[in-house]
Formats: C-alpha cells, structure tokens, sequence
C-alpha cells in the first residue's frame, strides 16, 4: 500500500512537473510575439520608454486603420501584398509537397544506382548561398521576362524547398514498413493503389510537417523576394514590410500591426494542417 | 577528402551511372528516374543555371557598376585573395561557432519541447500550434524586434535587469563581443528551435506504439525507454532538421544583419554579413562570390556530416539504406 | 554596334529638341507615349505619387511603374539593372549620395529641361545634383541635412545654470560649437538612466557623421586629387570627439551599434539630451503620441568645429532620366512635374524639406501659427545653407563599408584615433586604386 501511495504520489508530481515545465517553455516561446502585438497596439511613447511601462495603459488599433487607409494617410497596398504572399506561398508549397512526394518515395522505396550520390546532389543545392543565386537568377528572369510575376516567385520557391520535402518526406516512408504494401499488393491492389491507400497515410505526418516547414519558410522568406519582386504585381508581406522603414525613419507600431496581419493565416493554415501530424501507426486502421 | 571517400556511392561516375541505364532500356526510364525528375527539372533551371553563372563570376573582377569587368578573365585572383584575409577567415570561424552552438542548443532544446508537448494530453493541438508560433515570424522582424529588446538604453531587457535589481548599470548587449554574439544566439535560436521541435514532434507522432509498450512492461525506467527505445527512432529526424537547418541559413542572415550588422568594429561579421556587404553594397559581386563559394565548402562538410550520422543512425535501428 | 548608334541618335535628338524647350511648354504633350519608371516606396515618399494621374491627364502620355521598393533594394536593383544591361527604362529613383555610382546610366538633364526651371532650385543643391558636369538628377522635396534638438528645460532649470557655470565658466545655452556640446554632454549625463548626447555608430551613417566633423574641424576627406586625407590632424581631432564622448560615458553605450531608428527612439524616450538628427523625426518628436519629450523639443542649427565651419552632411531624393530612354522628352517632363512647384508644396505640407527657393518661402509662411514647426524650419532653413554633399566618388559606399570598423575600433577603445584612421585611409587607398581612380 505504501508503494502505491509513493508511486501515485510520484506521478503525481512528474505530471506537475511537466505542466510546469510546459507552461514555462511556451511563456519563453510566446513572450517576443506577444509583445510583438501589444506592440501594434500602443502609442510608441510606451513601447519604447523609459523607465519601462509594463502594463500598456492606452490601447487602440490606430495602426491597423492606417494600414488600410490611403497612400499619404499611412497606409500601405496591404491588400495586394497580401493576396501575392498568399497564391506564391500556397501554390508553391503545393507544388513543392507534390514533387517532394514523388521524390521521397523514389529514395524510400527503389534500389538505384548513385542514390547516395543523387540525393547529396539534390542537398547540395541549397548548400549555394542565396547571395550567390540572386543576381544570377536576376538576370535570368529579365531575360524571360518573370521578373516580378507569381510565376517566378513560385518557380524559386518551389526550388527552394524541393530538396527538404524529399528529404523530410523520404524520412517518413522508410518508418513504414514495406510489407504493409507488398501486402496490400498482393491483396489486388495495383501499385498506385497501395500507394494511396496505405503508404500514403502512414507517411502523413511527414508530409504535414513539410508542408507547415515549406508553407512558413515561402511565407516569410525576403532575400529573394526583395530582389525578385518589383511592384504590387508580386511583392510580398515580408517585402511590404520595408514601406514602414524610411531612409532615416521608422514606424515600428505598423510593422508590427503588418505581421500581425501576416501571422494569423499562418496560424489559421498550421492550425488547420497540425492535426494531420498524427497518424502513422497510431491509427488503428492499419494496426495488426 | 576523407569524408567522401567514407562513402563509396560517392566515386566519380555515380551520376553518368545514373543517367545511363535510362536510355540503355529501350526509352523506357526506370520508376525512380520519373519520380525524381520533376524535382531534378526545377533544380536544374533554378539553380544550376545561375550556379554555373556565379561560378564563373568569381573568377572575374566583376563589379555590379561596371557591367564590362564581367568578361575579365582573373583565374583565381578573388580567391587567391581571400586566403590572404583575415577578417574573411575570422567570419568564417565565428560563423563554424555560431552554427556549432546554436544548431546543437536548438535541437536539444527542440527535443525537449516536443517530448513535452507529445506528453500533454489535453490542448495538443493548441499546444502545437503555438509550439511553432515563433516561425511564423518574418526573420526581419524578428532582427529589429530583438535589436529594440537588447537596446542599451531602452530595451526590455535592460529595464527589467533594472527594474528588478539585478543591474544598475547600462549592458551594453550588442556591442560587447560575448555579449552580442548571445544575444544573436538568442534571437536565433529563438526563431528557430521550433523548427527542430515540429520535425522531432512529427518523427515522436509517427512512432509506433508497441516497442514503448515493451519496455514498460519489461520495467525499464523512463529514462532507459527514452535512451534505448525512443531516441534511436527519432535520431534520424533529428539528424534531417540538423541538416536542413545548417543549409537553411538565410533566416539567420537577416536577422544578424538588423540587429549587429557584422559590427562594432567587426566584432560579430559573420560570413553572410560580410558577403551581403561585398556584393551589392560594395557592389563586388565578383569577389562576393568567390567568398560564397569558400562558404559552401563548410555546408558540403556540414551536409555530408550530418548524411553519414544518417546513415548511421538508421543502420543502428535496421533500417534498409 | 546597333544600340551605340541607336543611342547616339537619340541623344542628338534630345539635344536638337532641348533649344526649343521652354518652361511655358512644360509639361507638354506625349500622346501615346508610355513611361517606365521605378520609384522608391514607403510611407513618407509615396504621397507625391498621387500627382501622377494629373501629369498623365495633361500630357497623354502613360505612366507605368515597374518598381516601387525600399531605397537600398532599388540601390540594389539599379545595380542588377546596370550589369545586367536591362536599362531601356525611363525614370528612375535617384539620391545624392548614391549617384556618383549610377553615373553610366543616367542622362544629363540640364540639357533636356529649360534653364530657368533649374535655375529655381537651391543653387548648392543643384551643385551637388550635377556630377561630372552632368545634372544627374531633379531633387525633389525629400532634402536632409541635421540639425541640433535639445530638451528646453534641461536648459531652464535654474539649478543646471548655476551648476554648469561653476564647472565650465560660462553660461548654459544650447550649443554652439562641438566643444560646447561636449560639455554638455559630460555635464548631463547620468547613465544608466539619462545621456548627454549619442551619434549613429555604423554603416554610411557614422562615417557620413565623422565626415561632416571632418569638414568642420577644418580638414577634408578626400583632396582635389582624390586621395583620402582624413588621417589628418583634423580627422583625428575629429575622430576624438566620438572617441572622448564614449569614454566620459556621455553617450549611450550601445551607440556604436546603432542607426537612425534607434536614435529616433532615444531621443523620444526622453533620456538623451541633445541629439543631432534628420528633419523627418521633427514631428515625431513633439508628438505626444509617440514622444515623452514632445513639448520640451528645442531645434537649432548644427554646431560650428573648431575651424568655425558648421557641420552640414547632407543629401536629398531626386527622380533621373536613363540614357537609354526612348522618349527623353516626356521622361524629363515627368521629372519636372513630380518636382514642380505644386509637388513640392505637397511634400512639403507633409515635414520634408523642400528644394525649391520659392517652396522654401511659402512653407515658411504656412507655418506662421505652429511655433515649433516656425523653430523648425527656421533651423533648418539656417543649416540649409552650410550644408554639403558626400564626395562625389562612385566608391562613396564602398570606401564608407572598410572605414567604419575602424572608426568603431577607436570608439570602442580597441585603437588609437591616429591607427585607426591610419588603418582606414590605407584601405580607402586600396579601394580607389583598385577601381583605378589613383
């Protein structure tokens, strides 16, 4: 009796422990984004003063009224950045998901000659720093004619990410075992169909987190949008942001007003594509 | 070198092997050549293309302004050059450090957050959500936000080390060498721990349930089951982060680029700092480029590092390579 | 071969058809014509784009803007442009520290637009606007020179003056030489909690800073050969000023790592005493809403050094028209229009300064009832009249990039003023020669 009254009474503690330990952890991860939006919130006698005041005392969306107020009023074309960021980054994560999976499954599931080789090379590409590829691929898209159009902002993006979905994707085939669709094959179903059926699936949380990794990084990705981009016609939020720096000024409220409006359909999308991080063996479906 | 004789798949020829035995078969291309063609056709025209064109670029005098030097041939001047630099050398140590200690530091501390948000049983979701909170920030905010917090003067910092006593006088955070180079690491790591934590979360989520099982039943205490069962599965995720996050690393250039600027006094450049500059504000392109092409020597040694513990990694759990 | 020719015949043409303009004609009319232009974006400079459709409307022409970004990304994409050879558009977003590097790509525009229209600018302006001979660009009202705010009642306070008077004999009033502001600095600051005075401490910024202290410790950056020179015994003079400031704790310690934001910030937050900074922080500062010194702001022209000459860097927006352009013409309408009179009021109506004599005239008129912005722009009118542009070398950038670790290097106590500024006239050296210049 006694032990079981340590052992509960052990539990008991590491379960506290751990909700302390969790709390603590997301108060860290929080706090600078937090402050980010109360930051857009108040007057920036408060932000930046001294001594500190702690508890915002005025609060007011002054700053996201004059985000979408006209030129001159201290708006910003917030609308159209917004709707660029959107299509680039949807469809190129899209894109980049779709031949990450091909990609994977290739290197998780044939025998190949010069596999190693191959996919080092795929990695290899993105060991080049983006200074070196951006007036290269400047001059490229002039001569094409897709400076400053989705098309090749998606292009890049995709590029970008390619060689992490393959790789984040392959990660997750190989943990399913290969017998599940051998199995289902000899069951009846042609290739493809075990493909859908079952490794597809199983592999699912691999494929959301790249999803959620290639959807943030085209999200706030700027080196290459800075040069790549030239107007309304294709610059994104991260881009749009600079509108609030001048030469020798900056409006710190609206830059944060800005990312706040640029993080909430980034927490709507992770918030929509995290449940699919669950899956694999867990689900019952395919135990046994 | 030794690195890649490590690995016989890396011997000069692998890649006509390749390409061979595609049309050997009677124009019919193996599965694997299909399904990694997309990826091999968006490669080639975004980055080999520009590659070979900076690459040539280095071994020019180029200057931005003066489109003409593009087509002076130099050999290997720029390089020759930068041997002889040492504050190139200095970056490029400070940078080995940096990314030593904050890639190990995030993916401990990436670990331990996914171990804790697996473990909650209730508000997972939520939980995972705000676990990956801070990517969602734009690295240039990201930079100013901490500059503002580690100002001297006004930063949160600063006022809350006075505020609750701790410090009386100014710290000045970003300029002393130690100092900024944390509080570089800090913004970092912050920015990026998530990263590691989604990935480890996904690897922890796709394990299979029966082997932890096991191990209780066979009274194995916690740590054994994380040491024996746990982390031998999720050690090939974590090596993938680690890889991507040391080749993903423009998300830390913009960030040092607000907050220190390589500065003061050259205390915290780091590669990236100095080759921003060189290319576009000196507008030396072909010497930039000459100094990117030093740099992607340590993401090879980086990237095939990180490959073999890879492959090592999955040897250990029986996986087929 | 072609497009030698090509641009050869449309220069002459731009020069038979410039002696038949006059201000009557401007703008003009270009029916059918389309102008490609790339302007910078942001807040502060997007507001002079809403006169635009109006210019459209009265000359039939089209506007079509290519490129509307952050003035360092459009530096960055003239470069591309330029070493690319993708430069057959028309206006471009120009600046006067910036132009010396551009000097191939733009057109001169003294001869496409009647004299008398440039003759209505600010003579030194226009002066500094012209490189080589050739008016690189029309300014437009986005001028910046800096001038001294202070917190009046730091000045006020009967305590302070009798105190400061003991110490250093003579009576506190805002400064008037850099010594003065070094006094005053030693005198006020109480770190961690207040400052005497802070400066810019990296990138173009505090080697711009250092410049002007040069000029006004009677020395020059670079001589009439263009070799750099400010290892002088006026540079280091100059240098010391920063050097001393920083180790009498004067001045925030985390001065050398900051920029213009982060001084705006300081000075609003009510801990800095005095500061040197651009006009676009003027409303900033006296606005309740963003500044806990707003009501206390005291605006002077900048300080004199010690060879009598007041410090006065400065620089200034201004709109360019490509040497490869098709239609010069109506390019340099364009220009005129977007820096005309009515253009510049507009601007100006917003806190920048303009660059038009009559402009300057009429906003001080506006400003008859605001006491702090008559302060203001009286100061500022006053600091208009010493200033000077950077050099006009196109290695200006490259030459500040190497010189400013050194400068932080003998800031932060790593070097003497003399090795510093030893070490970064050798690299500036270097830099010249390389490009040929020595």
């Amino acid at each position: 009796m006694d032990e079981n009254a340590s052992a509960r009474l052990m539990r008991r503690a590491l379960t506290g422990a751990h909700r302390v330990g969790l709390f603590l952890a997301m108060l860290v991860i929080c706090l600078p984004g937090i402050w980010i939006v109360l930051s857009s919130l108040r007057p920036t006698v408060e932000i930046m003063a001294k001594p500190p005041v702690w508890i915002p005392q005025q609060l007011s969306f002054d700053a996201y009224i004059a985000m979408f107020s006209g030129i001159g009023k201290g708006g910003i074309p917030v609308l159209d950045y917004f709707r660029n960021s959107l299509i680039i980054s949807v469809t190129s994560t899209v894109i980049a998901v779709a031949i990450g999976m091909a990609g994977g499954y290739a290197f998780a599931r044939y025998r190949f000659r010069g596999k190693s080789g191959m996919f080092l090379g795929l990695m290899l590409t993105r060991t080049v720093p983006g200074i070196a590829l951006s007036l290269p691929l400047f001059f490229l898209y002039v001569r094409l004619g897709i400076i400053d159009t989705h098309i090749g902002m998606i292009l890049a993006y995709v590029a970008l990410n390619v060689p992490f979905t393959i790789w984040l994707i392959d990660g997750f085939f190989r943990q399913v075992p290969k017998d599940l669709a051998e199995a289902a094959q000899i069951d009846g179903c042609t290739r493809w169909q075990a493909f859908w059926q079952v490794e597809f699936p199983l592999a699912r949380p691999g494929i959301a987190s790249a999803a959620i990794f290639a959807f943030l990084t085209c999200w706030n990705e700027f080196a290459l949008a800075s040069q790549l981009t030239r107007s309304v016609n294709s610059k994104t939020l991260p881009v749009g942001l600079l509108d609030y720096t001048a030469e020798f000024t900056i409006d710190w409220r609206g830059m944060c007003a800005l990312t706040v409006v640029m993080i909430i359909p980034a927490l709507t999308l992770t918030y929509i594509v995290q449940k699919h991080l669950v899956g694999g063996l867990t689900s019952g479906a395919v135990k046994g | 070198m030794r690195l890649l004789k490590s690995h016989p798949r890396l011997r000069p020829g692998w890649l006509s092997r390749f390409f061979h035995r595609v049309p050997m078969k009677g124009f019919k291309p193996s599965a694997p050549f299909l399904l990694l063609l997309p990826a091999i056709v968006v490669l080639a025209a975004v980055v080999v293309v520009p590659l070979i064109l900076s690459l040539y670029s280095s071994l020019t005098p180029f200057r931005l302004t003066r489109p003409e030097t593009f087509f002076v041939f130099v050999g290997f001047r720029n390089y020759l050059s930068i041997l002889s630099n040492a504050d190139f050398w200095w970056a490029f140590g400070r940078t080995v450090l940096l990314l030593t200690i904050a890639l190990n530091l995030e993916m401990l501390l990436g670990l331990g957050l996914a171990m804790l948000v697996e473990k909650a049983t209730r508000g997972q979701r939520v939980l995972r959500t705000l676990m990956m909170f801070p990517m969602m920030f734009s690295p240039i905010l990201v930079g100013f936000q901490f500059k503002f917090m580690f100002n001297d003067n006004i930063g949160l910092v600063n006022n809350a080390l006075q505020s609750l006593g701790i410090t009386q006088d100014a710290i000045p955070w970003l300029i002393e060498g130690h100092l900024a180079f944390i509080a570089i690491g800090i913004a970092e790591i912050w920015s990026s721990t998530s990263i590691f934590a989604i990935l480890i979360l996904a690897g922890l989520l796709a394990m299979p349930k029966e082997p932890i099982e096991a191990a209780r039943v066979d009274g194995c205490t916690p740590w054994q089951t994380f040491r024996y069962v746990i982390w031998p599965f999720v050690m090939p995720f974590a090596y993938i982060a680690m890889t991507i996050r040391s080749l993903d690393v423009a998300r830390a250039y913009d960030i040092v680029k607000i907050m220190t600027d390589g500065g003061p006094a050259g205390r915290t450049e780091l590669l990236w700092t100095l080759v921003g500059r060189t290319a576009y504000s000196d507008a030396r392109m072909g010497l930039a480029n000459a100094m990117a092409y030093f740099s992607i020597l340590l993401s090879i040694a980086f990237t095939i590092y990180f490959y073999n513990k890879l492959a090592a990694a999955r040897a250990q759990i029986g996986a087929e390579w | 071969m072609t497009r030698l020719v090509l641009g050869i015949s449309a220069g002459l043409a731009g020069l038979l058809l410039s002696g038949a303009a006059f201000s009557a004609d401007l703008p003009g009319k270009f029916p059918g014509v389309t102008i490609d232009v790339k302007l910078i974006g942001g807040q502060q400079y997007e507001k002079l784009y809403e006169r635009i459709p109006e210019w459209e409307k009265a000359t039939g022409a089209k506007v079509n803007i290519l490129t509307k970004k952050n003035g360092f990304d459009i530096d960055k994409e003239l470069k591309s442009d330029i070493a690319s050879g993708s430069t057959n558009w028309c206006v471009g977003w120009n600046h006067s520290s910036f132009a010396p590097q551009y000097t191939g790509l733009y057109t001169d525009l003294s001869k496409l637009l009647p004299k008398e229209e440039i003759d209505a600018f600010v003579p030194s302006t226009i002066k500094a606007a012209t490189v080589d001979g050739k008016l690189e660009m029309l300014p437009r009202a986005q001028f910046d020179v800096s001038a001294l705010y202070y917190q009046k009642s730091l000045y006020e306070n009967a305590d302070n003056k009798a105190k400061f008077k003991a110490k250093y004999g003579y009576d506190l009033a805002p400064p008037d030489t850099w010594k003065q502001v070094t006094d005053q600095a030693e005198f006020f600051a109480n770190p961690p909690n207040f400052y005497g005075t802070q400066f810019a401490g990296k990138e173009e910024a505090i080697n711009g800073r250092f410049y002007e202290m040069v000029v006004a410790e009677g020395g020059e950056y670079l001589d009439k050969d263009g070799k750099p020179v400010f290892n002088s015994e006026a540079g280091i003079r100059a240098l010391d000023w920063f050097v001393n400031l920083y180790k009498a704790k004067a001045v925030p310690a985390g001065t050398t790592n900051y920029l213009w934001d982060d001084l705006g910030q300081g000075f609003a937050s009510g801990t800095v005493a005095i500061n040197l900074d651009w006009p676009g922080w003027a409303g900033f500062f006296n606005d309740p809403k963003s500044s806990k010194v707003a009501g206390n702001v005291g605006v002077k022209v900048a300080p004199k050094g010690s060879s009598g000459k007041r410090t006065g860097w400065s620089g200034f927006h201004g709109f360019s028209v490509t040497g490869n352009c098709p239609n010069k013409e109506a390019a340099a309408s364009l220009v005129w229009w977007l820096t005309n009179e009515e253009s510049q009021k507009l601007e100006a109506a917003a806190g920048p300064l303009p660059t038009r004599t009559a402009v300057w005239d009429w906003d001080l008129k506006q400003a008859e009832n605001d006491p702090y912005k008559n302060e203001v722009l009286a100061a500022f009118q006053e600091e208009a009249k010493h200033a000077f542009a950077v050099p006009q070398t196109p290695e200006w950038i490259e030459i500040s990039n190497a010189v400013y670790p050194e400068l932080q290097a003998a800031i932060l106590g790593d070097k003497t003023s003399k090795q510093a500024l030893d070490e970064a006239a050798a690299k500036a050296t270097q830099i010249l020669q390389d490009a040929g210049k020595l």
